[in-house]
């Protein structure tokens, strides 16, 4: 429906014109020439995975942060964000909200532990999530049951950061099923969507390389189509509005060169393979980005990868989805630090924008909406539903986030301004999903029931309505929630039920009995509050 | 049937206690009005039979093959593949005709229903979707634009109490348009989803549980992230049910609208006007005119799509006696490029015909479709009419408000509607 600008230019906003960011420029860096750019050219991918293993650069990268991060307060009790809080603001951030035992799990391990294993994500074996869907025998050839494989891949992972890094780069290298190829070519979007997740760390020359070669995108963008002597520009100019550089610091005649560069990347008939072809590359010399040679899409990735607003551009937008909106260039400095100095390694990245002091400061503290995606998993991981998830892609489609199908190739609007995401429609169909764990079977198809109160109850020994109100909103709202809203949920656990109480009751372990529809309203009221709507 | 939020809060339709903070929107459009009152400014009413109708082409139309050039030798000879010959198109006045699936927009013409706006566009245009529709839905022209030109039209109207629907979006995200942080302009896909679940076993209808939901909303500290928008979006969600309810109970469709999702979407609208809703803008989109590659069945389909919509839509407010007090404009980010590509398509483009529908428009074409063979460097059209004029017209002619205030500036207006 409606487009959205990138969040910021590098060069917008006031403290840009303290020489923080680079400068705006049409065409840049002259002085490097032919002679860089067919070096450039002669760098290999593999060699390009290669030089992320100074993996002694990567660690001095590490350590800068934290001692900034020690510095600017770090742990501290009178810190930013109290330390309980800290690990439910990360698991939130991070991934999509935490269970009791998963918040034990990482408090145990100090905040920095907690970032190291989600980042080390192979350190946690995945198995489980990829047998239970196994079993479901989903036809991923098939869109909407591709929603649900997501869906469910995001609600049962035990590498909640991996899978949140995927959803990142969904929104910022688009496709979308709607053009992808149709018919059988729809398993190109699974396809993008595991070469996004096993890259998901990787360095961005990797990322750009394997994207610009992605079935998906090739037809997406339409390079597929792009032939030696009719260049398609979509893709050249999407590369390096969208996923690169941003506005202003290309010309229309770099989008032309650009486009002529790329040319020789096809969809091998209607598979989900790609081949470089040669004879459909235009080898005439061009001049792109003030870079003159022969250039290819090597030569075209390696001059964005190490164009100066690159850092700038990615750590924008990696900042405002993770931490909050509208960052300052001193916000995004260590970030773009922790890019130059690892050599692009976006998991060097990621770790720096987890350690800084801007992560946990009160600013970043539920001051973002929470997306569709994260409403939705993150109610359904707490809780523990259990079901096949078919009724999950319904939900957040209505909620305005249809998995694989983002409005355009500028990715989600509310990834960057999350206020978008609310309105009084989706807000009832939040709620309404909330409604449907706790009152309704998830779904007519769907042979989940409920969630088990009373199971709960008695597993965790809840005695009163208090213990059932702190219980709740220890892992749902970080037990950071003022005295007065406390009240509110006990007392609407303590409502006598003005009708007969025609659903039964719960009873806590002090023996007393409740009707369920307080029960399970004074849940739906934590999980409605105005707080839990907040990441 | 509708009551001011005041009055809802006096029926106990939503129970206040005592004590309890005033929402934040009530005092803020209090204090709005009167700003606004001091200062002189004009703003429209939210209450008033106008309604703005906007149609949202994403994706680039491409103009030239909408409203066609046909007797134009260049159009011909830069589009070997995908230009419309003359015994194809429906002529309009002898050198432009509509696309032959605009055969419903044919007859509005005919019946001096329809204009054109020919050239459309803005100095330098953008190439980039995305720029483009913020330029288009913002008016910043280096595109890093945030509210949208509806979205202040609607935040700065001075009686908003009780008309969640005075702005309504049809789809699940919010148009960049309707962008207001400080009035959420409501989306929906239908009207059966709408409202909020109840649980079956509260025998009091879920009254309680809504009241104390409401109450959390209320109370939320003012100074906490995002209070006025989670305020306002929940007292618009309780009020805007209760109208919806009643509204669809009472409302029959005239006619059979067409399948698919703008249709359904055009209905909806439909019944807020009929049914008195307060509806002053609703917005709906059709989407997939980037059509880079294998141009012309896309563009076919979504010719028909948009015209049978379009004459659905307006035969059902005539049938219902509404047709006077609507208006519809389309928009596209761009049109595509004169020349088509290698891949039978066409590439952005610049300035681009918009249509204006509706019984109290002026039939005609307005400004000149630009010349094909004056182009731009990148081989593309200079636009003869600016979007901004258009726009100032629908808020000066139609919507009652000061186009100054909304767009910042003045500009001309174009005559496709009467001054009013």
């Amino acid at each position: 429906m409606d487009m959205h600008e990138q969040p910021t230019m590098p060069w917008q906003g006031g403290d840009v014109t303290q020489g923080q960011g680079p400068e705006p420029q049409g065409v840049s860096q002259p002085s490097t020439g032919a002679t860089s750019a067919r070096r450039a050219g002669g760098v290999s991918r593999r060699k390009l995975v290669f030089g992320l293993a100074g993996a002694g650069v990567a660690a001095a990268v590490g350590g800068v942060a934290v001692e900034q991060w020690l510095q600017h307060g770090g742990l501290s009790t009178h810190g930013p964000v109290a330390g309980d809080a800290q690990i439910g603001h990360l698991l939130r951030r991070a991934g999509f909200g935490a269970t009791p035992e998963e918040l034990a799990t990482y408090t145990s391990l100090g905040y920095n532990g907690a970032v190291d294993r989600l980042i080390n994500y192979q350190s946690v074996s995945d198995d489980d999530m990829e047998n239970r869907l196994k079993a479901l025998n989903l036809d991923l050839s098939k869109p909407q049951e591709q929603q649900r494989w997501w869906l469910l891949r995001m609600a049962w992972t035990q590498r909640p950061l991996l899978e949140k890094m995927t959803l990142f780069w969904s929104g910022h290298f688009t496709s979308s099923f709607r053009k992808v190829g149709g018919g059988n070519a729809y398993m190109r979007m699974i396809v993008q969507n595991q070469f996004i997740r096993s890259h998901a760390f990787d360095t961005f020359d990797n990322l750009l390389l394997g994207i610009t070669s992605d079935p998906a995108m090739l037809f997406y963008l339409d390079l597929t189509k792009s032939r030696k002597n009719a260049p398609n520009e979509n893709y050249a100019r999407e590369l390096m509005e969208l996923f690169t550089l941003g506005l202003g610091h290309y010309t229309q005649q770099d989008v032309f060169n650009a486009a002529s560069a790329l040319t020789g990347w096809h969809i091998v008939g209607n598979s989900t393979t790609a081949r470089y072809n040669p004879n459909d590359h235009n080898s005439l010399t061009k001049t792109f980005l003030g870079h003159t040679g022969k250039l290819d899409y090597k030569d075209v990735i390696n001059i964005l990868a190490n164009h100066p607003a690159t850092p700038w551009f990615i750590s924008r937008k990696l900042f405002t989805f993770f931490a909050y909106e509208n960052p300052s260039n001193d916000d995004l400095n260590p970030l773009v630090d922790a890019y130059v100095k690892s050599n692009h390694n976006m998991g060097e990245v990621m770790r720096a924008l987890l350690l800084s002091p801007q992560f946990t400061s009160p600013k970043a503290y539920r001051s973002r909406l929470k997306s569709p995606t994260e409403f939705v998993v993150g109610a359904y991981r707490a809780l523990k539903i259990q079901s096949n998830g078919s009724e999950l892609p319904g939900v957040t489609t209505l909620m305005g986030q249809p998995m694989f199908d983002p409005p355009n190739v500028a990715g989600w609007p509310g990834d960057k301004v999350s206020a978008l995401w609310l309105n009084s429609g989706t807000w009832m169909t939040r709620l309404n999903y909330i409604d449907s764990l706790l009152v309704r079977a998830a779904n007519r198809n769907n042979a989940s029931s409920p969630v088990d109160l009373q199971a709960i109850i008695n597993a965790n020994h809840i005695d009163s309505p208090e213990h059932f109100v702190d219980y709740f909103t220890s892992f749902l709202l970080d037990g950071t929630i003022d005295q007065d809203r406390r009240a509110q949920f006990i007392d609407y656990f303590n409502t006598p039920d003005t009708g007969r109480a025609r659903g039964g009751s719960v009873t806590l372990t002090n023996g007393k009995s409740y009707p369920l529809n307080r029960v399970r309203g004074t849940l739906y009221l934590i999980m409605a509050s105005p707080e839990y709507q907040l990441n | 049937m509708r009551l001011s939020r005041r009055a809802m809060i006096k029926d106990g339709m939503l129970v206040v206690s005592a004590g309890m903070i005033m929402p934040a929107i009530f005092s803020r459009g209090v204090a709005s009005a009167k700003t606004l009152a001091s200062e002189g400014a004009h703003t429209s009413q939210a209450a008033s039979d106008r309604t703005l109708i906007v149609v949202q082409m994403a994706g680039g139309n491409d103009g030239l093959n909408t409203v066609v050039p046909y007797t134009d030798a260049l159009y011909k000879k830069m589009r070997p593949t995908l230009a419309l010959t003359e015994n194809k198109v429906l002529t309009l006045d002898g050198r432009l005709g509509l696309h032959p699936n605009l055969a419903p927009l044919k007859t509005f013409w005919d019946q001096g229903h329809l204009a054109i706006v020919e050239g459309v566009g803005y100095p330098n245009q953008s190439l980039s979707h995305f720029q483009a529709m913020d330029i288009w839905q913002t008016l910043d022209l280096n595109g890093n634009g945030g509210e949208g030109w509806l979205g202040k039209l609607v935040s700065g109207w001075v009686d908003q109490d009780g008309h969640p629907f005075k702005a309504l979006d049809i789809g699940t995200q919010t148009a960049q348009a309707l962008a207001s942080i400080s009035s959420p302009v409501p989306t929906m896909a239908n009207t059966q989803s709408y409202r909020l679940a109840n649980d079956p076993f509260d025998a009091d209808g879920g009254n309680a549980r809504i009241q104390a939901l409401m109450k959390l909303y209320n109370t939320y500290p003012k100074s906490s992230p995002y209070a006025a928008l989670l305020d306002t979006t929940a007292l618009n969600a309780q009020e805007g049910t209760r109208q919806l309810r009643a509204a669809d109970a009472a409302y029959h469709p005239a006619v059979t609208y067409p399948t698919g999702p703008f249709a359904a979407g055009l209905k909806v609208l439909a019944e807020a006007i009929v049914q008195g809703l307060g509806l002053r803008v609703g917005y709906v989109t059709l989407g997939g005119f980037d059509t880079h590659a294998n141009q012309q069945a896309t563009h076919d389909t979504l010719m028909k799509t948009l015209a049978e919509g379009l004459s659905a839509f307006y035969n059902d407010l005539m049938k219902h006696g509404k047709a006077d007090n609507v208006v519809v404009m389309t928009w596209s980010e761009f049109g595509r490029r004169v020349e088509e590509n290698g891949s039978l398509g066409t590439d952005h483009g610049t300035a681009a015909p918009l249509f204006v529908l509706g019984n109290p428009v002026n039939r005609g074409i307005y400004g000149e479709p630009p010349s094909l063979s004056s182009l731009d460097q990148n081989g593309n059209l200079k636009y003869t009419i600016d979007f901004r004029s258009v726009y100032a017209t629908v808020l000066d002619r139609w919507m009652g408000a000061s186009s100054k205030d909304v767009l910042g500036v003045s500009f001309g207006s174009q005559n496709f509607l009467p001054q009013s």
